[in-house]
């Protein structure tokens, strides 16, 4: 089949943006019409999409699924990370201010903000949510990223300053993340189905197994936001969620799962499609830690031998970005590497020989999500070209995954999206799955945690290099964001680069 | 008979028992800490124990299975480990969406296979006889899956008639429930009408051959009318008990389709329970069905005393 | 799939299909001798794949993807680009795999369990069959879906499920067919000469039922053929890069709308070979259940 050219996702891109800015446009002036209250029925959207939230508590229960539906629509934060420009910007505070030694963060609140309880939104409020992550009460390991801070200050009702005990280029980022949610004292005690924030909508209704619907709530400090009610509705199977807006199910595909069946709906008048990126390096991660991965010249061998291309044209019908470290192209220190290790089977025979091995084998344990079974069986094939015989062992994720390859590290070779933001530091960690220790690369990754922004971006692309170079894992694509959405949705989040699958900018013509 | 009776309850209640505890040791293997799956891939070791600890898995196994087994006849199923809620809310909603299918795909196999398979027997040596044997052949060879995909991509995806899957309570729109209810009903129920059939068939046949409904056929009567007259319930009591056992297996049948349809139905929350290593939650749903089973068995069991001479007598 | 007719309770007679007169004997005979070509297509593709495919079914090849079907590829090739029918050799392969060794599970269990129920005058013969009526409360989907938890899913766990929730089958057509003949003069004649029970279990019992025997493997194998291939649907079955029809039907439904070949041509081999199965099993029935004699 033909595959999108560069070009045509390039023009693709631009026409994106075009679209983005006429629906702010289009809003504009729609809004005499829907300021009659007479007329207008409540206007509803129902967005589909893949992994239903386990729980609806991010404190205690992990997974990117509650996020999704709760961060920035039900819970803020007092920065938010920007869908368009992947940057930082102001959300419960107006402003904040950062000292010159990098330690000291004034934020300014806005005033009039409320819970979704009727409680009244105030810098107590924020002291108590920070400080609520680094208590037992925060069980998901994320917490790990609010022990920087050392001390909170309550100076008004409306500033609070956070004292840091090291300066960190990274805080302020993970503020946009749900660890920075904002919590009420008096909302904390169903968290798991009764959320209680700040945002424009509140949780409606939670009907496990098929859907969650949010509803905007009248006191909201800020701009109310265009629709009404939002049915967030989970599907197991990539095909049923199609057919749901193939026959008027739902409004939009969140996350497209079957990439194949693009084509049908770029065909289809009714539809829009909408092509951003991710967050998610889609990682081949090798065992660093045991045989025959232990031995740099094997890893690369098996990056030699991967024809990226293909993988993505099998995985993703060629949607999607080679990548070639663990930086999405969306991160400000984001440099093409895949010329570090291209598609070269002779070069990869050599590297195996050199490095001594024959007829390898190799257990290779993947996770039961579409991506990791699909992709697997073309890198077993290009693997075994070059004398791997990869052996696929599928696990139920996440829990047989979690258990067999990121508990126990029982594994050779495995496949998963990392999509969590900006997440290069988990090849510092040693005990992470990937089993790769490099004293310089976290040497590196500690001066840029303290660096000025400059040069921290610069020791940050550094790190990415040495990395691919060491081939500590392969990286074979960054995950596309398909997004099919009937032709009068707009402003819906193109990008996800943040947690949050954010509904307040979306728009019904 | 009531001694009879008496004895069929004691062994219903044993084999609850046995069930029970054959469910409980089988998923206390489980590899995988619940308390630490829970707390995500790297909490640290003492939340794990207060975890555990709260879930109660630190204790011994024993008293693990009592304080489970107690809770069941109450409905109590404890709560899960992924979402903190109670299970046996959430079993009773599913149940009701996996019952309301099952039931009404039930219903249309019956109405499908009544009049087929009589009409199969009794004109069993003719054409149209062999048209509805060789049909049920091949309603049964089609998986209900693929039957459901079909039927979507053409009433949902061409033809834009009915939706293409999802619930809707009828408390909320009686309207939409029936919609959304008629392609998985039709996905279930078409293939259950095939089997069906087979066994209305030869139940009629059966009852065709025997003495008082020949004499009756000698007299001038036809077919039908001879079996109208004096084997209908003879042969109902066969068919009876194939229905009721297909009613307690479809109730984990129905898990394909409603994972085609996308309804949240007691399968599918037995496989998001099992993707998500909630250990109690797949006890508590593995040991309602089981229970459907054995009590629907003890049902018929009990019926055919009451109803079948021969067997009290025996 | 699970409206399995394992699942009649003893009390109910078998069902018979088969009909009498000549013309329904011919009948009976057509559909026996259309099951065992059907059957006998299935498996012969099956044998043929051992030695011989038009191409390697794991063979990805991302510049042949999604081909309709050709001199090359007689049916087209998939999303890797292998070729749908060698993919499909090697599912009848998977498919007949996994139903021997779950009617072989069953068979060895349930026959030896059911003959010695029949036998047995002590309390033990009603414990085992109580013991299988409990079997019979978990059905195959629901054994294989735990198993799958248990152990990971894997072809062998789906297989194994779906044996176990069989026996109770065999047992129970053993057991009824035991006690028929062992109520016959001749065992009855044995019995009082003195023989032991193994020895009449194993030399008048088994030749006697394995008639009836044969049609329930082979009505086992259709529901189990059934069975997989809801399993792999479901995920829970054979596991990729393994062919099965199962999954090749559930790795095609992204492509329903623009190659919906991929989905029908497994779909149209677990028909096959479901319908394959049932009518041998009929056709034998009609040949071997001794009731039918005597009517």
């Amino acid at each position: 089949m033909s595959l999108p050219s560069r070009r045509r996702r390039a023009l693709a891109a631009g026409a994106l943006a075009v679209v983005l800015a006429g629906c702010s446009a289009g809003s504009g002036t729609s809004e005499p019409s829907s300021g009659d209250p007479a007329e207008a029925a409540p206007s509803t959207l129902a967005v589909g999409l893949a992994a239903e939230p386990a729980s609806l508590d991010f404190t205690t229960t992990d997974g990117a699924a509650i996020p999704e539906a709760l961060l920035y629509n039900v819970y803020e934060t007092l920065v938010k990370l920007d869908s368009e420009s992947g940057e930082v910007v102001p959300l419960l505070a107006e402003d904040y201010e950062v000292s010159d030694d990098g330690l000291t963060y004034t934020f300014t609140l806005h005033e009039d903000v409320t819970f979704s309880n009727g409680d009244e939104f105030t810098a107590d409020d924020v002291k108590y949510s920070i400080e609520r992550v680094q208590s037992e009460a925060w069980t998901v390991s994320l917490k790990e990223a609010m022990s920087i801070v050392g001390s909170v200050e309550v100076s008004s009702p409306t500033e609070v300053v956070v004292n840091l005990s090291e300066p960190s280029n990274d805080w302020l980022y993970r503020m946009t993340t749900r660890i920075g949610a904002m919590f009420s004292e008096t909302g904390v005690d169903d968290l798991a189905n009764t959320p209680v924030g700040t945002g424009p909508y509140v949780l409606d209704t939670f009907t496990r197994g098929d859907s969650l619907t949010l509803a905007t709530r009248d006191d909201y400090w800020g701009e109310a936001p265009d629709v009404e009610e939002v049915t967030l509705r989970y599907f197991e199977d990539a095909t049923a969620m199609n057919n749901a807006l193939l026959s008027g199910g739902i409004d939009v595909i969140g996350t497209l799962q079957s990439p194949e069946s693009l084509e049908r709906f770029a065909d289809d008048d009714r539809f829009e499609v909408l092509e951003g990126t991710t967050n998610g390096e889609l990682v081949l991660s090798m065992n660093n830690a045991r045989p025959p991965f232990d031995d740099v010249r094997v890893r690369q061998a098996v990056r030699h031998a991967l024809d990226r291309q293909a993988i993505l044209d099998t995985t993703y019908a060629g949607y999607g970005e080679l990548i070639g470290s663990m930086v999405p192209p969306t991160d400000p220190w984001y440099e093409d590497l895949t010329d570090v290790a291209p598609y070269d089977p002779a070069q990869a025979q050599a590297l195996l020989a050199e490095a001594g091995v024959s007829d390898l084998n190799v257990a290779f344990r993947i996770p039961n999500l579409p991506y990791a079974v699909t992709a697997s069986q073309v890198v077993k094939s290009q693997l075994a070209e070059v004398g791997i015989n990869a052996e696929i062992e599928v696990l139920e994720f996440p829990a047989r995954w979690l258990d067999v390859v990121f508990q126990q590290n029982d594994y050779d070779m495995s496949l998963i999206a990392h999509v969590e933001p900006r997440d290069m530091t988990i090849f510092a960690d040693p005990d992470y799955y990937f089993g790769y220790v490099d004293p310089e690369f976290q040497s590196t990754l500690e001066q840029a945690g303290t660096a000025d922004s400059e040069q921290y971006v610069e020791l940050m692309r550094q790190a990415a290099r040495q990395l691919s170079e060491d081939a500590a894992a392969d990286w074979l694509f960054v995950l596309p964001n398909l997004i099919v959405a009937e032709q009068d949705v707009q402003g819906l989040p193109v990008n996800r680069v943040s947690e949050s699958f954010d509904l307040t900018g979306v728009t019904r013509a | 008979m009531l001694v009879q009776v008496l004895r069929r309850l004691a062994v219903f209640v044993l084999s609850l028992v046995a069930a029970s505890v054959l469910v409980f040791a089988f998923m206390a293997v489980l590899p995988g800490d619940p308390a630490q799956i829970a707390l995500g891939v790297s909490a640290t070791p003492e939340s794990v124990a207060a975890t555990r600890a709260a879930f109660g898995t630190d204790r011994p196994l024993v008293v693990q299975y009592a304080g489970w087994v107690s809770g069941l006849p109450v409905g109590d199923f404890g709560s899960s480990y992924v979402s903190r809620t109670a299970i046996g809310p959430q079993i009773l909603d599913r149940v009701q969406v996996t019952l309301w299918l099952v039931l009404c795909a039930t219903a249309l196999a019956l109405v499908l296979a009544l009049p087929l398979g009589v009409l199969a027997a009794a004109r069993h040596r003719s054409a149209s006889g062999a048209v509805v044997s060789g049909v049920s052949q091949l309603g049964i060879a089609v998986p209900s899956f693929l039957a459901g995909i079909l039927l979507v991509t053409v009433f949902a995806v061409r033809l834009g008639v009915l939706p293409s899957g999802g619930w809707v309570p009828p408390a909320q729109n009686p309207g939409e429930f029936v919609r959304h209810l008629v392609l998985p009903v039709v996905a279930l129920g078409v293939v259950q009408a095939a089997v069906l059939t087979r066994y209305v068939r030869s139940a009629v046949l059966d009852v065709l051959r025997e003495d008082y409904v020949r004499t009756a056929r000698a007299k001038g009567l036809g077919p039908l009318r001879a079996l109208a007259r004096h084997g209908f319930r003879n042969a109902a009591i066969p068919v009876v008990t194939v229905l009721a056992l297909q009613v307690a297996t479809l109730l984990i049948g129905a898990v394909v389709v409603e994972r085609v349809f996308v309804i949240p139905g007691l399968g599918s929350l037995l496989l998001d329970g099992t993707a998500n290593r909630d250990l109690l939650l797949v006890q508590g749903v593995v040991m309602v069905l089981v229970v459907a089973v054995l009590l629907v068995n003890l049902l018929v069991d009990l019926l055919y005393t009451v109803i079948d001479p021969r067997l009290r007598a025996g | 799939m699970s409206t399995a007719p394992d699942s009649q309770p003893a009390a109910q007679p078998a069902p018979v299909l088969g009909a009498r007169g000549p013309a329904g004997r011919r009948r009976a005979t057509a559909g026996l001798l259309i099951g065992a070509v059907l059957v006998g297509l299935v498996v012969l593709t099956a044998l043929v794949s051992f030695v011989w495919t038009p191409y390697d079914p794991l063979q990805v090849d991302s510049t042949a993807r999604l081909l309709g079907p050709s001199g090359e590829h007689l049916l087209g090739t998939d999303k890797f680009g292998r070729d749908t029918v060698s993919q499909l050799m090697l599912g009848a392969r998977t498919t007949l795999f996994v139903g021997f060794i779950a009617v072989g599970l069953a068979a060895v269990v349930g026959i030896p369990l059911g003959v010695f129920a029949s036998m047995s005058t002590s309390w033990l013969g009603a414990a085992v069959m109580r013991a299988n009526d409990l079997l019979l409360a978990f059905p195959a989907l629901l054994l294989a879906i735990m198993f799958g938890a248990v152990f990971g899913a894997s072809t062998l766990t789906a297989m194994v499920a779906i044996g176990i929730a069989t026996i109770p089958a065999f047992a129970r057509i053993a057991r009824s067919g035991a006690l028929q003949v062992l109520s016959t003069e001749y065992v009855l004649a044995a019995r009082a000469a003195g023989r032991r029970r193994v020895g009449i279990a194993v030399r008048h019992v088994l030749p006697n039922i394995s008639g009836l025997l044969i049609v329930q493997a082979s009505v086992s194998f259709a529901i189990a053929v059934l069975a997989e291939a809801a399993l792999s649907f479901l995920g829970f079955g054979t596991r990729p890069p393994t062919p099965s029809w199962g999954r090749m039907l559930q790795e095609s439904q992204e492509f329903l709308y623009l190659t919906p070949r991929l989905a029908l041509v497994p779909g149209i081999a677990i028909a096959v070979a479901v319908l394959g199965f049932n009518l041998l099993g009929d056709g034998l029935r009609d040949r071997f259940d001794p009731k039918l004699e005597d009517r």
